[in-house]
């Protein structure tokens, strides 16, 4: 608690400071960078895109005033007119580009900037192998400690045994009797050492145990394989799609919502062709949905259409596609085992023994799985909460097969419920929590987390 | 006699019996455990045995892996479905003349609750057990799922368009009758009407499984009107009924219910009013259980008591003579009558037709015609003559009828002459049934042709002249069933039906609704707003407003022509329960575990007879008879063996039993109670529910299996003490000490007076409430008042003055939080699972007492006894009051249903749900007739469940959670739309299934919301049930008040 409490006042101080002393940060640079230049400039600062490479701006700037920079950055082409040689000498470079103005950006803006040019702060750490948590490699230094420290345990437990028995042997000599010679044998097998082993093994089994049926049903790191190689990155990284677009019940139930091939629709009915895949994941949805990709138009009575005429349809678009990418006019060899395979993948991915058809729903592989007695609604934590997708699902923008994140276990929630701060000011809802009110107009108390409001009590998720 | 307080359970708690007082204190009943129908015996050898079978199996079971799951989205996702949120559609419950406006709650396109529709002038919210429970027929897997051809009990299947090739060329000639029971839908009438003009030989043959035949023919010649008056029971200040139920099962007895219970507020508090309600019956029926004052006769004596009452008003005598003590207080009645003139009511169950003009004219005497009672709101719940049925036997077997079709209707079981009719029905050459079910009549017929279930189908309703409601399909059929309506279409040929559309009856509907029901509409711009807007309302209401009744002096009130009273030693009365009605309801598990209000019984009808008081210390059933003993009963020359119950309020020399046990086929109400229709006789071609010559003869055998839920889980009860020689608090003597606090001082479970000493109960609750005060802050702990403070808390309040008993709520809590059905025998042996249950209590006379109905769930004591003692703490407090269950921390100790002290916690002892994965577990879970499978086990039935709660599994405890999921789901609407919460946010399933009102919940920390005002409203009468033991209940119940005329004996 006080440790907790010392903890806060430290980082009050550091706010507090930083407030008072706010110069130029790469933090901010960094935000301003993406506001501003990114969409231009290359993120890596070392190749060139739209505009150069920023990577090294300082130095070639550095035999003019820094006030020239500034000019640059906020005018270029009014620096070019008033016939600067650096300006000069970039803009016949890059002519006939223009770089935008940003008459706005203040000086220390500028520095943060710069600040954060210079050191970019690396590349994103590359993604883990998801089952390899946190947790398990914190674990990977321990174990040697701990053996170490047990092998020390063990020898100086070996050696005051030796100088029991030793002492023993004094007494016995003392009292005169012949010293008893106990070989280590059977030093080890006395009643007390095999009693501690005893104790010891229990004691490690029983621990194992009961940390292992906790863990049972846990399915951290879960990666199954999806009958669409749908990938978030691309869609949600790469295309920057809302999580809401297509779980656009996560707001408003309880479930997120898979989105059904109609979502699918609404881009890829213009979209027919994936940039890494081609047709091979595209295809698949419209063979559950009923479109036809050649004329660009759903099919009737789609339901009852054959396996055959089916396969007809979308071998053809494959070909196709197989031809004009390859400027071919008619299938060659590669090709046909190309739109066999293709085909193959999209009925392994929608006909299986509860769905017999090619047409109907595509049946994804669930990844996070409750068990039956744990409530969970989104909406409470998406809408009202307002917690962002990430905190329980990672990132999933940079996630080309989505895999479970978080251990969904109870000691998980809780924690989260314990720290996290409810939106009391804004909403009306907890205008009855008065005492709470009062506390914090009062100073006693300097937010309100879920706990404080029942968070953690049992039925609010089991019922 | 000890007779404290008032109150009383039964007659083994009024004797201080102690071997009942131990056993009513254990949570389940001793001689019954270890009833095992010889199936199971275990050795330690088999202990071992299963022990390692165990292990190894948890083993094999903990290294498996996690099956994989499937997310399984839409193709094209409809936009009116969220996966996680309900929807609610309009519809319309209807049964026979059965009639409730319903929302139907939807999960995933799955129906799985009904709700009641506030929009309907008819119901206004209400509903019933039946309409409650009618989700679960729809998932009933007796169901016929094709059309086809009857052979040995099986339909085999057919497709429908060979099937009405083969049907119409059937119909082509001879006559054709078409059976239904009540039909009140209009558009439903025309259909039919279509059928009968195709075929000239065709008629309607219609009936009523409980009959009111002589009621709509009495006003048919009195009015003009063969229906149900609108009887304005909030309006009448002196009600009379001779054997109507009218709270339970006889016209519209939601709102009759509705208006009665109006009636039965108290308005104020210093000169105190409220309605004076009479029975005149011999069996205690519902409505005479909440009945002021009951005048007990002999059923054969109903026509004396009548003309008695019609002698008292008009002077006239002339009818039969009636006992002395009946008669002397029909008179005191008639005399309040008549100072109420204008403002009462009275109304007759009879079945006879003289009995049911006289009251016609004693209603026009009073003045009550077109006051409180009312034509513009005639109701037609009841249409049928079962004289139809009678003629069309003779008709049968003459020979004359080439084709019957059976509607809905089922008389070759549910009348008097079934057995005549079945072997009649047998003659006609082709037999088409249009049951959902293989019930008794259809296994007679040649063709079935199933409908739809009410929640498939497409329809309306006009229950009351001019008030229509539509009845939508909520789900996709589950089975190749048509719609009956357009099965008799199809085979009319009709020019109006358009085959070819994907739904030919819902244009049909829709045209007639445009057409002609809503034709001179003014409310909406356009038809197809009209059209619109009265499917998403349900109801459309254009109720008249002009009629006024005449008596039609033509008819001839002869006093001479009612029944006559029977000399005969014993009489025995038939009666509809508001769970099973007439047998029709049979095939639904909800309701046969629903506890018929008065009896308490479930699974099977029971012979109520008499208990007999010595008039100093001892109360014995007739003859000596325990409940649970069999008995014959030969009535009417036939003859049939049954339990009996011991119950108060049956008049001596009398007997009763209810209708609909015994059925044969259909469901899983086969094999539970004996048939009667077979006793009942006719007269003058109406079905007579009662006779006389009656004799009873105990045959020594018991029933293993009786199932009366009364005396399980009651509270405290007191004892002779075998050391004392005198009544002692079992609680107390085992405590050692009187006078501790938290032991049972008193029973202050029930508090009741007459309406007129109303401020002395006031004050005595003053007293108590004062007491209970003191009592409990006698405390070392501190008071955790600042922990409730903020935010919400909730709490509930009970109105008893309202509550009538119906049964209701506890259905609705059934469906809303998948309770289990564990059948007879697990309640035989106190296993039920009912989170509510309704304790009947009587008080006053004991061979003439008065009842009051207590719904009794988790009280949420913020001091709860129950949450000490959990060794794991599975139940604890929430800080908005909810005392907690958490099922998966529950390790079934049971030490929590041993310590509350309401008894409202369950445990369950099977795997009732098939949660888990041993059949073993199954083996003595409900199974219906004749199915392998455990009921639970069938997915169909599974598609009722409430994905929102929890199916609990074997070994953990129970209870009323307030319907939490319904909080939390409150709660978060408001928090999404960022404002405080209302009382609307949050309603329990059980109040918003009462027709009466009496259950309020809310938040007690808003002194605005409605639960807080019924509670300052009802001051001191307020009281929590054993308020003195500190436990601090989070449910407020007010006093039961009546208004009985007390010197109506004297």
């Amino acid at each position: 608690m006080l440790l907790k409490r010392i903890c806060w006042v430290f980082t009050l101080v550091i706010a507090a400071s930083a407030s008072l002393i706010a110069g130029p940060t790469k933090e901010a640079g960094k935000e301003l960078f993406v506001a501003n230049c990114a969409s231009c400039h290359n993120k890596n600062m070392k190749d060139d895109l739209t505009g150069p490479a920023l990577s090294g701006t300082e130095d070639r700037w550095s035999a003019f005033p820094r006030k020239d920079l500034y000019a640059w950055i906020r005018n270029s082409q009014a620096l070019i007119a008033t016939g600067h040689p650096r300006a000069n000498e970039v803009w016949a470079k890059w002519k006939p580009t223009v770089m935008n103005n940003f008459p706005s950006l203040t000086d220390e803006q500028i520095e943060s900037i710069l600040l954060y040019i210079k050191e970019p702060g690396g590349a994103p750490p590359p993604p883990k192998d998801p089952n390899a948590s946190s947790a398990a490699a914190g674990e990977e230094g321990l174990p040697w400690t701990y053996i170490g420290l047990a092998a020390i345990l063990l020898l100086l437990a070996f050696g005051l045994m030796r100088i029991v028995d030793n002492l023993a042997n004094v007494s016995r000599v003392k009292d005169g009797q012949a010293p008893l010679h106990r070989t280590t044998y059977q030093i080890l097998t006395t009643k007390g050492a095999i009693a501690f082993l005893v104790f010891a093994t229990i004691l490690i089994f029983g621990y194992k145990a009961v940390d292992n049926a906790t863990r049972m049903g846990r399915e951290q790191g879960y990666k199954p394989d999806q009958p669409i190689n749908f990938s978030h990155k691309i869609h949600a990284g790469i295309n920057k799609i809302d999580c809401q677009y297509c779980h656009d019940t996560a707001r408003r139930s309880k479930h997120s919502g898979i989105p059904g091939a109609n979502t699918c629709m609404n881009c890829h009915s213009a979209v027919k062709k994936g940039t890494i895949s081609g047709t091979s994941e595209i295809t698949k949805i419209y063979a559950s949905i009923g479109f036809d990709p050649i004329t660009g138009k759903y099919m009737e009575n789609y339901e009852n259409w054959t396996d055959k005429q089916i396969e007809e349809l979308y071998k053809k678009w494959i070909g196709q596609e197989y031809m004009s990418a390859n400027s071919l006019t008619a299938l060659d060899e590669n090709g046909k085992s190309v739109v066999e395979n293709q085909w193959e993948g999209v009925v392994k991915a929608l006909k299986n023994d509860s769905n017999g058809k090619i047409q109907g729903p595509i049946e994804w592989v669930r990844i996070h799985n409750l068990p039956d007695h744990a409530y969970f609604n989104h909406a409470q934590h998406v809408s009202v909460g307002q917690v962002a997708c990430q905190k329980c699902h990672g990132k999933v923008e940079e996630m080309d097969i989505v895999y479970q994140y978080s251990t969904l276990g109870m000691g998980w929630c809780i924690n989260c419920h314990r720290e996290t701060e409810v939106k009391f000011k804004d909403n009306d809802y907890y205008k009855q929590y008065e005492r709470y009110h009062d506390e914090l107009k009062a100073g006693k108390r300097d937010k309100v987390t879920v706990e404080d409001i029942g968070g953690l009590e049992c039925q609010k998720c089991h019922y | 006699m000890h007779h404290d307080n008032g109150i009383w359970v039964g007659a083994e708690d009024l004797m201080r019996d102690e071997a009942f007082a131990q056993s009513s204190q254990s949570e389940f009943s001793v001689e019954n455990i270890d009833q095992t129908d010889g199936k199971w015996t275990a050795s330690r050898r088999d202990f071992l045995k299963l022990m390692g079978f165990g292990l190894g199996a948890a083993t094999i079971a903990a290294s498996c892996e996690i099956p994989v799951k499937k997310a399984i989205p839409y193709v094209t996702k409809p936009d009116e479905i969220v996966p996680g949120v309900a929807n609610y559609f309009a519809s319309s419950f209807v049964e026979g003349g059965d009639y409730c406006a319903v929302l139907v709650k939807t999960r995933e396109g799955r129906p799985i609750k009904i709700e009641g529709n506030t929009l309907s002038g008819v119901t206004n919210g209400g509903t019933s057990a039946r309409a409650q429970a009618s989700v679960l027929s729809l998932y009933d897997t007796r169901r016929i799922q094709h059309a086809g051809m009857v052979k040995d009990g099986q339909v085999e299947k057919q497709e429908w368009g060979v099937f009405d090739r083969e049907v119409k060329a059937k119909l082509a000639s001879g006559n054709i009758r078409v059976i239904t029971n009540t039909i009140i839908s209009p558009t439903a009438e025309k259909a039919l009407g279509e059928f009968l003009a195709k075929y000239p030989g065709a008629s309607v043959v219609s009936y009523d499984t409980v009959s009111a035949a002589a009621l709509l023919d009495a006003n048919q010649k009195c009015f003009g009107y063969r229906a149900f008056p609108h009887y304005k029971f909030d309006e009448a200040s002196v009600i009379c009924s001779f054997g109507a139920d009218f709270l339970g099962t006889w016209g519209n007895p939601i709102q009759q219910a509705h208006d009665y219970a109006k009636g039965r507020k108290v308005a104020g508090k210093k000169h105190a009013k409220m309605s004076r309600h009479y029975q005149v019956e011999g069996y205690m029926s519902l409505t005479g259980s909440n009945a002021d004052n009951r005048i007990q006769i002999r059923p054969s004596e109903m026509g004396a008591a009548i003309t008695a009452l019609y002698a008292e008003i008009s002077g006239n005598g002339g009818g039969p003579k009636l006992s002395d003590k009946a008669a002397g207080a029909i008179k005191k009645m008639a005399k309040d009558l008549q100072a109420a003139r204008g403002k009462s009511i009275v109304v007759s169950g009879s079945n006879n037709v003289a009995e049911q003009i006289i009251v016609n004219k004693i209603n026009e005497m009073l003045g009550n015609l077109n006051n409180t009672i009312d034509f513009n709101g005639a109701t037609f719940s009841r249409k049928g003559d079962e004289r139809n049925v009678a003629k069309l036997i003779e008709e049968m077997n003459g020979g004359q009828v080439s084709t019957v079709i059976v509607w809905g209707a089922n008389p070759a079981w549910e009348l008097p002459n079934a057995g005549a009719f079945a072997d009649a029905f047998k003659k006609v050459a082709t037999r088409i049934s249009l049951n959902t079910n293989l019930d008794e009549t259809t296994l007679l017929c040649t063709h079935a042709a199933p409908a739809h279930h009410y929640l498939e189908s497409w329809g309306d309703a006009q229950a009351k002249a001019g008030r229509y409601s539509l009845i939508q399909p909520t789900i996709a059929p589950l089975f190749a069933t048509r719609q009956a309506e357009q099965s008799l279409l199809t085979w009319a040929d009709s020019a109006n039906l358009n085959a070819t559309s994907d739904q030919p009856y819902y244009e049909y509907l829709k045209a007639n609704w445009q057409n002609s029901i809503g034709a001179g509409q003014t409310k909406y711009l356009t038809q197809d707003a009209f059209w619109e807007m009265s499917l998403h309302d349900g109801v459309y209401e254009n109720a008249p407003h002009d009629i006024t009744a005449v008596f039609d002096s033509a008819v001839a009130v002869d006093p001479g022509a009612v029944s006559k009273p029977s000399s005969s030693e014993l009489e025995i009365s038939f009666y509809e329960t508001v769970n099973i009605g007439g047998g029709q309801y049979a095939h639904n598990p909800w309701l046969q575990e629903m506890p018929d209000p008065v009896t308490r019984t479930v699974w099977g009808n029971y012979l109520s007879i008499p208990l007999e008081w010595d008039g100093v210390n001892n109360i014995n059933g007739w003859k000596g008879l325990v409940d649970g003993d069999e008995v014959q009963v030969e009535v009417n020359g036939q003859k049939f063996t049954c339990a009996v119950v011991r119950n108060f309020g049956q008049a001596a020399g009398t007997v009763s039993i209810a209708l609909g046990g015994g059925r044969t086929a259909g469901g899983c109400g086969v094999g539970y109670g004996v048939n009667v229709n077979p006793a009942l006789k006719q007269e003058n071609g109406l079905t007579q529910y009662y006779a006389a010559d009656v004799v009873v003869t105990p045959t020594g055998g018991k029933d293993k299996h009786f199932a009366c839920v009364q005396h399980h889980h009651t509270m405290g009860v007191k004892a002779m003490g075998t050391e004392e020689g005198k009544e002692i608090n079992v609680d107390e003597k085992s405590l050692g000490w009187k006078g501790f606090q938290g032991s049972l001082t008193d029973r202050s479970i029930i508090f009741q007076t007459n309406v007129k000493d109303l401020q002395s109960l006031e004050h005595k609750l003053e007293e108590f409430h004062h007491e209970a005060e003191h009592l409990n802050s006698q405390t070392l702990y501190p008071d955790n008042k600042d922990y409730f403070g903020t935010g919400m808390k909730w709490g509930m309040y009970v109105d008893l003055n309202s509550c009538i008993g119906c049964g209701a709520c506890q259905v609705a809590c059934v469906s809303e939080n998948n309770v289990p059905v564990v059948g007879k025998k697990e309640v035989a042996r106190h296993h039920e699972m009912t989170w509510l249950r309704i304790d009947r209590y009587f008080y006053g006379d004991f061979e003439n007492p008065k009842v009051v109905y207590q719904p009794m769930m988790c009280q949420h004591c913020d001091n709860a006894p129950c949450e000490n003692v959990c060794p794991v703490n599975a139940t604890n407090h929430s800080m908005e009051g909810l005392n907690q269950m958490a099922y998966n921390r529950c390790i079934g100790t049971r030490y929590c249903a041993n310590n509350c002290p309401y008894k409202v916690r369950r445990f369950n002892w099977l795997d009732y749900t098939t949660a888990d994965v041993w059949p073993s577990n199954e083996e003595r879970v409900f199974h219906v007739e004749g199915e392998d499978k455990p009921y639970y086990a069938d997915n169909l039935v599974r598609m009722v469940l409430n994905p929102d709660v929890t199916v609990r599994t074997r070994g953990v405890i129970e209870k009323c959670s307030f319907c939490v999921q319904r909080i939390q789901e409150g709660k978060l609407t408001a928090k999404r739309e960022g404002r405080e919460i209302m009382d609307n946010d949050v309603r329990t399933a059980c109040q918003t299934a009462c027709p009466t009102g009496a259950i309020i919940f809310g938040n007690l920390n808003n002194p605005n919301s409605e639960v807080s005002k019924a509670n300052k409203a009802a001051g001191a009468l307020a009281y929590k049930v054993l308020e003195e033991i500190n436990v601090r209940p989070g449910v407020q119940y007010t006093a039961k008040v009546h208004n009985a005329n007390e010197e109506l004996f004297s």
